[in-house]
């Protein structure tokens, strides 16, 4: 059950990049196709509501 | 009289290596003499303290405020240059387009086959499940993801056949692409597999350097061979390997893994595997070669060793050509270290590490441990052996310096050299010192050129040797190769010009510092060195 892993290994990269924007520019320099997401973790009333929204649904 | 200043920025996040480059510039503006731009944590703040930019204001800043610190000329005016900083800070960036969401990002891809994630540990899992869920691999660089986290991500990867390299994976190399901290090698025949970061670098760099090449590099992360995990991505990485028509040779590449998960492997490799393997379970136990891999699998016990038997493997011109000319003959390691110690007192009897790789401070360890003993360390093989403050050596020490207590809150030493540079003078000061060991990790996600930025602490540090009466014997390694964007060739250059000893592999450098502190390894000593160190074996 690898031919998933195979079909990444002859394929062009496309890479999301989260976190460390750092990596986003490594990639760039090497001609990637690379998007950035600038990720900031969830405010915390924003993950309550969340996880009382799942409850109730 | 320069003045110090220092304005905290509450609640004001950036990561540790956008702060490291705002740094830098803020070190350009004129009238500056020193600047940091950190986030307020412990360890920042007793760094800004050694750098006489911290003041009581700084003090009050927390781990989620920023602090901006700098020392100007008295003849500027140091509000103007707070003011300048801050513009940096607020300055709109470049003409990139980044996404605040990773549906958009993907979107904006046209798909996406591989996600680089390095958010905060205990905020991998809830990034990382909705991409497997979608069919995309994963290199998971982030370190504090809970033990339970990674298990239940790497059964679900495996499940649906994707790879999710890491927790705390920091080099991958997919397609010939560097992933995180990663080299420019040639392509070639060699598949590689490690849990061991530094360790993938330096396989990867000796294998490029030795005329072959690799197919992929997957780092799966130090824990994937540690019985919770169960070598779950190892094994899918040798499974993929056995798959794919353009690899012949596998190099499995690991600190000591579980003995259960070794068994695992080595069964699997035996059993189930076609092609030829090479095991580098550094420090770890030899095994029998079950009589189904006789012939095809080869037991290393350094990354030389290695690098080289999948050369040899894969030609055995290759191999012969590489052994002479690429690393060096044992009589020309004793004529290097004869050299050095030639030059030393006889109370220089230390050695000191101060390594950015941690396999490579593992490796140095076990080395050491059979040519010169104990060795402290704040990654020790034996628990009594662990420094009891890292940033002061004891007798024998080889220190990592990519490990937590000196990452907190900054940017990885082989990004930012700050702490390294710092401790290489301290070392210079302690008269029993005889060599001081570096590995230079270049290639991409590395610093641009690590060589002149440790330039002014080697002068010193040879400096204050020479003060004091006695020659500094300084060796390094550069892990990199000439296609790195540093040019690693161009940082050995620069590295000799500074009356730095280099050494091609991190166990030559070693076995040469051994030597040195020895005052010399008899003919015996060496050739058993490269028997059992520099050569595989069929166990």
């Amino acid at each position: 059950m690898v031919e998933e892993i195979l079909k990444l290994f002859r394929s062009e990269l496309r890479v999301v990049n989260v976190g460390l924007e750092h990596f986003y520019g490594e990639l760039k320099k090497q001609g990637v196709k690379v998007a950035h997401v600038a990720w900031q973790p969830k405010p915390k009333l924003e993950k309550d509501l969340e996880e009382i929204l799942s409850k109730m649904l | 009289m320069p003045v110090v200043k220092n304005v905290v920025k509450k609640n004001l996040f950036r990561d540790s290596v956008q702060l490291l480059h705002l740094s830098e510039e803020a070190k350009k503006i004129p009238g500056v003499i020193d600047a940091a731009i950190v986030m307020g944590t412990e360890l920042n703040k007793e760094l800004l303290e050694k750098q006489g930019i911290l003041t009581d204001e700084g003090r009050l800043a927390t781990d989620n405020d920023m602090v901006i610190a700098v020392k100007v000329r008295d003849d500027v005016s140091v509000d103007e240059v707070v003011s300048r900083v801050e513009a940096l800070l607020t300055a709109p960036r470049a003409e990139e387009r980044y996404f605040y969401s990773v549906d958009s990002a993907i979107e904006f891809l046209g798909g996406a086959n591989l996600a680089l994630i390095s958010v905060p540990g205990q905020h991998a899992r809830e990034v990382v499940m909705p991409l497997l869920e979608r069919g995309v691999h994963i290199h998971l660089f982030s370190d504090h993801v809970p033990l339970e986290d990674e298990v239940e991500m790497k059964k679900f990867a495996a499940e649906r056949g994707l790879l999710l390299m890491g927790p705390e994976a920091g080099t991958s190399i997919i397609n010939g692409v560097a992933i995180a901290f990663a080299n420019v090698v040639n392509r070639g025949p060699i598949g590689v597999v490690a849990a061991a970061g530094t360790g993938l670098q330096e396989v990867t760099v000796l294998i490029s350097r030795a005329g072959s090449g690799i197919t992929q590099g997957i780092g799966v992360g130090g824990r994937d061979v540690k019985s919770a995990v169960g070598g779950i991505m190892t094994l899918q990485a040798i499974k993929a390997f056995e798959a794919d028509s353009s690899t012949d040779v596998v190099v499995v590449v690991s600190k000591p893994p579980s003995p259960d998960v070794q068994d695992r492997i080595v069964d699997y490799i035996a059993s189930k595997g076609r092609k030829k393997y090479v095991t580098c379970f550094i420090g770890g136990k030899e095994f029998r070669t079950p009589e189904a891999a006789r012939g095809r699998l080869v037991q290393t016990r350094t990354l030389h060793a290695a690098a080289l038997e999948a050369v040899r493997f894969v030609s055995a011109e290759l191999y012969e050509e590489a052994a002479k000319k690429v690393f060096l003959r044992p009589e020309e390691v004793v004529g290097i270290a004869e050299k050095e110690f030639s030059k030393l007192e006889r109370g220089q009897k230390y050695v000191r590490g101060l390594f950015t790789g941690g396999t490579l401070t593992y490796e140095s360890l076990v080395i050491f441990k059979d040519l010169i003993g104990d060795v402290y360390s704040n990654t020790p093989l034996k628990p009594e052996l662990k420094l009891e403050d890292p940033w002061r050596s004891f007798k024998h020490s080889v220190v990592d310096l990519g490990e937590e207590e000196f990452t907190t809150g900054r940017a990885h030493p082989m990004i930012d050299p700050t702490i390294r540079v710092q401790r290489i003078v301290e070392e210079a000061r302690d008269p029993e010192v005889a060599v001081l060991l570096l590995d230079f990790v270049v290639g991409y996600g590395s610093h641009p050129d690590p060589a002149s930025a440790h330039a002014a602490a080697i002068k010193e540090a040879k400096k204050v040797a020479e003060e004091g009466g006695r020659y500094l014997a300084i060796l390094a390694h550069v892990c990199g190769t000439e296609r790195d964007p540093q040019n690693a060739e161009k940082q050995e250059e620069a590295l000799k010009a500074m009356g730095v000893t280099v050494l091609p592999t991190n166990a030559l450098m070693a076995l040469t510092a051994a030597a040195i502190v020895r005052r010399g390894l008899s003919g015996e000593d060496v050739n058993r060195f490269y028997r059992e160190y520099l050569l595989g074996y069929e166990g």
